[in-house]
């Protein structure tokens, strides 16, 4: 209040036009230009804009920020904004809200603001801050660089130790030398494969002394189909694949696997990564046919979906709209988190704090993606069967236009006698009840009596006096005190008809209860045929004795019926009177009794047989009319037409992806947009991501960081669906985006070298790292992308420089001065991934099966598949054949993943995964130790030791070659002897996969 | 890799060696010595000398002084009906029956806008305080004085999981840290064989979304809960070899063996502590081995203990129907458990009470019967509940340990069907105690009917009360961040107030 008065007071001189020296409001509207308005926008508008004003204050305006009164020009004391930011009594300021409190120097400035009288340029509206500044390393074009000359050019082996060498230069540090070739072939093998070298590879490559004996290693490895099956792990880390929803009851996609196969395929066939990158977005616009196109789009669906939030609740529902929301956010984000490197994420509910990207990019991506659900998506696995199958839907098509107009011909020739009968027909349609769903309109409720002999009535008038051929009346069912069906259905009544409402004249009874007490017969229509020529306009059911309640009494009916002798109910919507009623609405009400909404409503059997005369009458004319040509024509359309279904029927059956798709989804609640012909939702940029709080509405692009082209889609108005994902798959891989191509290089970069070149995989914005060799970051991303963009290529670059075939071993000086390694003096040493660890215990135990592709495999038991499965890891058998296959192929759970796999930090479905963790502890002890699979493999591994010998020094040697990559030294093979002269081999091989030299690779 | 993290100030980025070391540190603080691990690469590194032989962590790691230590979160699936429990709300006795009217529009989850629905349990005051509590969770008045409940927490919607999500994570979808996750992260163990984040499931199946409410998600994988399931083979996964060839002999030798043929490989690998780290797992698995079942043993409980738990029912089975025997055995016997492991050092114990909301009801999702649901479910959970709080108090524990009691939302004060209630996202009741909470009170209140609260512009959310706990346990919530995928995630998103008027 007393800011209000003095505002009054002082509203004159600050803020509007200011009457003090020209010098003093000079000096104020510098500090406002400089310092205060852009404090303002950065730090305060985020809440208090006329839109959005928390606490009703709005900072946009001068004319907002007098009417606040919180700031009284010239006289800093008294402003109320300077002491909610500065804090009082020790407490923390009371804004900004929930952020950093502003620093002295910002306090300084407003204070120095107000005190020379709080100047606001005329007209000068403050705007919420966008980061605009596009100064920022990967925004920038790439850019050639030449290769850097350094001294040392005997180590380098390829351009790629020329740039790690200048860069060790620079920082005082020394390269290492090459490591032993056990080593290399050890660390080469798991590396491309997953998989250990078998005791062959190691020989072939250390007996092979040819100069290129590395690089020949390489190229067979390569070659392998093991290298998709290793490399797809970690595009589906990062892509956040699983077979099951995540969420509440977690449910399998049975369908999610062909996506996973789809990688695979693409990293062993080497596709050209732009096509591979379009063909996730876009493949089956692009490509349309094709199988890749099809099973590529199971991208788009990867990540999790809540099953209740799409199946139980409509989109028409707030939560509905909040989880189709939270759905396409995953898509968007993963799209530009996989692709590009960028956390758009965060632009959902606000401009991003640190990028350039503003809520209007992030909703112009949802729309992109806003005609998709994630949902099973019929595909032709064979090529050449959905040639076939789209030239026989092109002929079917064209073979109904033409029995429509057959059609047409034939009806016109039956003339209007048939008319007739199709209007008939079509009354008798609509006064079908609409649905079997109940619904709340329960029906008439008469008042509520202590006791239950008190005649109630209620009728129907007709309008006229009308032939009348049946009476129907049907109970109500409400589970009020359990009575549920036949609720307030009179134990004695009459049904009586008559032309006088009154029922005082020329009455006749049809149905008279009123003696005895009949049985309740629920909601069971009861049907009343009236004696022929039967007329009247009103029809009165009296109930003689009422039903009983709880302890009370009513009459209760759900519906009447009156149809004439052809079947037509002329009682729907009229007026019913009655002796009381009670009002109330939805439920109970008069006119709910001819409604049409009763329990269980179906057609009536007398309906239905004048239904089936009329379509006989029908049959006949039609049969009569066709002869002649037009015979002949029908004729031959019927038969063309049935050859075609049945090469339809005939075609192998189709397959199906879980993708990202248009939906045809029949129910109520999840149906997607395929009724709507694939049309996409309209989507809004939401105020602070509030689904209640839509502003403008968002049309398809991306996010600005191609310079001299336009963030939006220039797409026609209308273009479909499938153009706006195929604008976003085109501008992913042009050749001027600066962040995909540096994007994929530096991931295939962090799995060769434990981390990136840029450390934060999923974030090139300003909030990760910084490159610590950006030029070349910037070499390989352009050869790769100008040199046919295939990985298998730049495999080979990366793994045959010098800079990979360094020893692992530790430097004092090197660590002292680059102890994480980041310049790459060494190369390092890691520990094998979950994935590994499993497929290399299958592997020496002698169980894996190499076989691909497929379903995923169970590694649990599943319990109670219906509601929520219960994913039983326990109850495994670890010997279930179908489950020794490489765990690429296994069905991962997404909210239930497998412990043991979990523990070894495998990947989270639930989140992009651009770098796995690498811990060490004690848990992982316990389950290579101790897990039933570890146990029963280590048999496996011995038996397979005493297939291989019968000598235990032979056997000792062997088992250790194969989990190590060596021979044991003499001490240890003599220690492993004695073990396993004491234990057994089934406890050596236990013993030997839990060597730290197993899981850790040099 | 761990994403660069700090507790102070998330610009100011340690230098890399510390954070490789203190990865490496936290990963086997978590539970598993870190006193012993520490004593030796002291030897090694100066740098360590920083550290806290007390918890595993950087000394300057507390933001202000703490009250609490440890955290117990009571979790009901399927969302328990705060106006049937703690709720008190006359009006719909009055009412009861009459056609709801909310003065407003309601979306109902599914079709719960029946008449006002009175509480089927009776109410009566307890305590000094007098607060009315319904007469299924009657036990808890004998510590009525010790709780603070909060009426007015709102949710975001009202599907189980993004709100089971909300109530465990802070975020209502899949990916994020539970919070035991975060206190695991930000304060390590107090223990050198237990695991620090303990979680103990409804046998009967998980929650909505399942171990993803205790999953490390992008902290390092072991903050994850560690599942305990009291009375199995293995309680912990793998705790024990189950095949006959691993003797206790076998077993102890190629423990040794082990070590030896790692030591020895280790040194010529110098300056890689994860080596070193690796060598040490074994040894603190075997003291889990050791330790493990001797916690959750509880054949030295007396008998007035297993009295007050109500464990005493001498029972072992339980018939077809959902009963308070049953109810009690479930529930209360991990609350035993629990106040075993708290005594042993574990940080975080977390207690699930129903499963995954299928039927037979055995969960708070009663659409159909509050009744013939809460009644048993409610008798069991406040029976171990309060004998949780008692036991602790009696042994000077419950001053520095924290019980949360909450549920994903609230049911709706009007009838679904005849005697259920559906979802109410709009409100519902949590209750804190111990720790440094002030006892005996209630913090914000619910309108009338409990539909949504009574000052609707300043409700209680999730990141309240979890930035109530970080605050109670030494940790500003806004400065507790990692750095993920290019945002500095905090357990209370960009929300949270320390609710002042509930500690004491």
């Amino acid at each position: 209040m007393l800011f209000r008065q003095i505002l009054v007071l002082m509203a004159c001189c600050g803020l509007a036009d200011d009457q003090r020296s020209p010098d003093g409001r000079e000096a104020s509207l510098r500090i406002f230009r400089d310092h205060v308005a852009p404090l303002l926008e950065s730090r305060c508008l985020s809440c208090h804009t006329d839109a959005e004003a928390e606490g009703d204050f709005s900072l946009e305006t001068a004319a907002a920020l007098r009417e606040s009164g919180h700031v009284v020009p010239g006289s800093p004391q008294n402003s109320h904004l300077l002491s909610v930011l500065a804090g009082e009594d020790d407490k923390p300021p009371r804004m900004p809200q929930e952020a950093e409190p502003l620093g002295e120097q910002e306090r300084a400035w407003l204070t120095e603001w107000i005190r020379t009288g709080a100047a606001w340029p005329r007209d000068r509206q403050l705007a919420l801050a966008r980061v605009a500044d596009r100064n920022w390393w990967s925004l920038q074009p790439l850019q050639r660089t030449t290769i850097p000359q350094v001294p040392t050019p005997a180590w380098s082996r390829n351009p790629i130790d020329h740039f790690v060498l200048a860069r060790l230069e620079d920082k005082m540090l020394t390269a290492s030398p090459e490591a032993g070739r056990r080593k290399l072939v050890r660390r080469l093998v798991f590396d491309l494969l997953g998989l250990p070298p078998t005791p062959s590879q190691v020989a072939t490559f250390l007996e092979d002394r040819a100069p290129d004996a590395y690089e020949r290693l390489v190229d067979r490895l390569l070659a392998s189909p093991r290298y998709g099956e290793r490399w797809a792990r970690h595009w589906l880390d990062v892509a956040h694949y699983a077979d099951t929803h995540g969420y509440d009851k977690d449910k399998v996609r049975p369908h999610a696997w062909p996506y996973r196969d789809y990688v695979i395929r693409s990293f062993n066939e080497d596709k050209p990564y732009g096509r591979f990158v379009m063909e996730q977005i876009a493949g089956d616009v692009l490509w349309p046919g094709t199988v890749d196109g099809v099973t590529a789009t199971g991208f788009i669906s990867a990540g999790p979906w809540d099953f209740i939030g799409h199946a139980e609740i409509p989109e028409t529902k707030i939560d509905g709209r909040v989880a189709r929301n939270l759905d396409r956010d995953d898509m968007v984000s993963s799209t530009l988190n996989t692709f590009c490197s960028t956390t758009i994420q965060c632009a959902r509910c606000h401009n991003h704090k640190y990028d350039p990207i503003t809520q209007e990019h992030y909703y112009s991506l949802q729309s992109v993606f806003a005609a998709l659900d994630r949902a099973d998506r019929s595909y032709d696995a064979d090529p050449k069967t959905a040639a076939r199958r789209a030239s026989l839907n092109r002929k079917e098509s064209e073979l109904l236009a033409e029995k429509a107009v057959l059609d047409a011909r034939l009806e016109r020739a039956a003339g209007d006698e048939l008319a007739a009968i199709d209007a008939e027909l079509a009354t008798l349609e609509n006064q079908q009840p609409s649905s079997k769903a109940e619904k709340p309109e329960f029906g008439y409720h008469s008042n509520i009596e202590t006791q239950p002999d008190i005649a109630k009535w209620v009728q129907v008038d007709l309008g006229r006096s009308r032939p009348i051929g049946f009476i129907v009346y049907v109970g109500c069912h409400d589970s009020f005190n359990d009575i549920g069906s036949g609720f307030g259905f009179p134990p004695r009544y009459k049904v009586e008809v008559s032309d006088d409402a009154d029922f005082q004249l020329g009455v006749t009874s049809l149905v008279d209860h009123t003696q005895n007490d009949i049985a309740n017969p629920g909601t069971e229509p009861q049907i009343v045929q009236s004696p022929v020529g039967l007329k009247g306009r009103y029809v009165r059911i009296t109930a003689t004795r009422l039903a009983q309640r709880k302890d009370d009494y009513h009459f209760a009916l759900a519906e009447i019926l009156v149809l004439t002798p052809d079947c037509h109910n002329v009682a729907r919507n009229r007026k019913v009177t009655s002796l009381d009623s009670i009002e109330a609405p939805v439920r109970w009400q008069r006119k709910n009794l001819v409604d049409g909404h009763y329990p269980n409503a179906t057609t009536l059997p007398p309906v239905l047989a004048r239904i089936a005369g009329l379509q006989q009458q029908r049959k006949g004319l039609l049969a009569s009319a066709l002869h002649g040509d037009l015979k002949v024509l029908v004729t031959a359309n019927q038969a063309v037409l049935q050859e075609v279904t049945d090469a339809v029927k005939a075609l192998p059956p189709l397959a199906k992806v879980y993708a990202g798709t248009v939906h045809h989804g029949k129910g109520k609640n999840f149906v997607g947009t395929g009724a709507n012909g694939g049309r996409p939702r309209v989507i809004h940029v939401l105020s602070r991501g509030n689904i209640l709080s839509p502003t403008e509405e968002a049309r398809p692009g991306t996010i600005p960081v191609i310079p001299g082209t336009n963030w939006r889609f220039p797409l026609p108005p209308s273009h479909s669906e499938g153009d706006r994902r195929a604008a976003l798959a085109g501008w992913l891989v042009s050749d001027d985006n600066p962040l995909t191509w540096r994007s994929i290089v530096n991931r295939v970069w962090q799995y060769h070298f434990g981390h990136g070149i840029v450390d934060s995989p999923n974030d090139f914005g300003r909030m990760g790292k910084p490159p610590s060799h950006p030029q070349l970051l910037d070499w390989l991303a352009i050869e790769f992308r100008d040199r046919g963009q295939s990985l298998k290529k730049l495999h080979k670059l990366l793994v045959s420089s010098a800079v990979y075939r360094q020893s692992s071993a530790h430097n004092r000086r090197n660590s002292q001065l680059d102890s994480e390694n980041v310049y790459l003096w060494r190369m390092g040493r890691r520990r094998l991934t979950a994935e590994e660890i499993r497929d290399t215990v299958l592997e020496v135990s002698g169980r894996l099966n190499p076989a691909m592709f497929g379903p995923g495999f169970e590694l649990f038991v599943m319990e109670h598949p219906d509601h929520s499965p219960h994913y039983e890891y326990h109850k495994h058998d670890p010997d279930d054949p179908p489950s020794l296959r490489r765990s690429i192929y296994r069905l991962i759970v997404r909210s239930q993943p497998d412990p043991f796999m979990t523990t070894l930090d495998c990947a989270d479905s639930s989140q992009s995964v651009p770098t796995r963790d690498e811990t060490v502890t004690a848990l992982q002890a316990l389950s290579l130790l101790n897990n039933k699979f570890m146990l029963r493999m280590s048999v496996h591994f011995s038996d397979r030791l005493a297939a291989e010998s019968k000598n235990t020094s032979e056997q000792v040697q062997y088992a250790f070659q194969q989990v190590t990559g060596h021979l044991p030294t003499e001490n240890q093979h003599q220690a492993l002897m004695r073990y396993t002269n004491e234990h057994g081999t089934d406890n050596l091989c236990r013993l030997l996969f839990n060597l730290n030299e197993f899981v850790f690779v040099d | 890799m761990v994403g660069r993290h700090t507790l102070t100030d998330p610009t100011k980025q340690s230098s890399d060696t510390m954070n490789t070391r203190r990865n490496f540190l936290q990963q086997l603080g978590s539970g598993f010595g870190s006193m012993a691990l520490l004593g030796l690469l002291r030897d090694e590194d100066s740098l360590a000398g920083s550290v806290d032989p007390g918890t595993g962590r950087t000394v300057q790691i507390l933001h202000h002084p703490a009250k609490a230590k440890r955290v117990v979160q009571l979790f009901m699936g399927g969302a328990a009906s705060h106006v049937d429990l703690f709720d008190y709300k006359p009006a719909l006795e009055k009412h009861h029956g009459e056609p709801s009217d909310f003065g407003e529009h309601v979306e109902a989850f599914q079709d719960g806008l029946g008449p006002w629905m009175k509480s089927p349990f009776k109410f009566r005051p307890y305590g000094e305080c007098g607060k009315y509590l319904s007469d299924v969770v009657e036990p808890l008045g004998d510590v009525v004085d010790d709780i603070a409940f909060i009426h007015n927490i709102v949710g975001k919607t009202g599907v189980h999981s993004q709100a089971t999500y909300l109530q465990s994570t802070g975020f209502d979808t899949p990916g994020f840290p539970g919070m035991g996750c975060w206190i695991s992260y930000a304060l390590g163990s107090m223990n050198d064989n237990l695991p620090t984040f303990v979680v103990m499931p409804d046998h009967r199946g998980y929650a909505s979304n399942g171990p993803k409410n205790w999953s490390a998600a992008f902290l390092p994988t072991h903050h994850q809960g560690t599942i305990i399931r009291p009375g199995t083979e293995n309680p912990i996964a793998d705790l024990l070899p189950a095949a006959k060839y691993v003797t206790q002999e076998s077993d102890n030798r190629a423990l040794e063996l082990l070590t030896q043929f790692n030591r020895k490989h280790q040194e010529t690998r110098l300056g890689d502590p994860r080596l070193e780290a690796r060598i040490r797992s074994y040894e603190l698995a075997a003291k889990m081995q050791l330790s493990t079942p001797e916690a959750l043993d509880l054949s030295d409980e007396p008998q007035h203990i297993l009295q007050m738990y109500g464990l005493d029912h001498g029972r072992t089975s339980f018939g077809e129907e959902i009963n308070p025997v049953e109810e009690t055995e479930y529930f209360s016997r991990k609350c035993l458990v629990a106040r075993r492991l708290l005594e042993r050092g574990v940080r975080f114990v977390q207690i699930w009470s129903g499963n995954d909301n299928g039927f037979p009801r055995r969960n708070w999702d009663s659409h159909e019967d509050i009744s013939r649901d809460h009644g048993p479910l409610a008798m069991g959970m406040s029976r171990g509940a309060s004998a949780l709080i008692k036991d602790l108090k009696q042994r000077g524990m419950l001053e520095e340990t924290v019980i949360l009691w909450t549920t994903e939302f609230g049911r709706m004060p009007s009838t679904q069907d005849n005697k259920g209630r559906d979802h109410n996202p709009y409100c519902f009741t949590n209750w804190l105690c111990g720790g440094g909470i002030r006892g005996g009170i209630t913090y914000g209140e619910s309108d009338q009917w409990g539909y949504k609260p009574l000052d609707r512009e300043n409700p209680m959310q999730v990141y309240d009360v979890h930035a109530t706990i970080l605050h109670l346990l030494g940790i500003d919530h806004q400065r507790l961040t990692v750095r993920h995928n290019g945002v500095d995630r905090r357990l209370t998103d960009v929300h949270g107030h320390v609710i002042a008027p509930l500690i004491s």
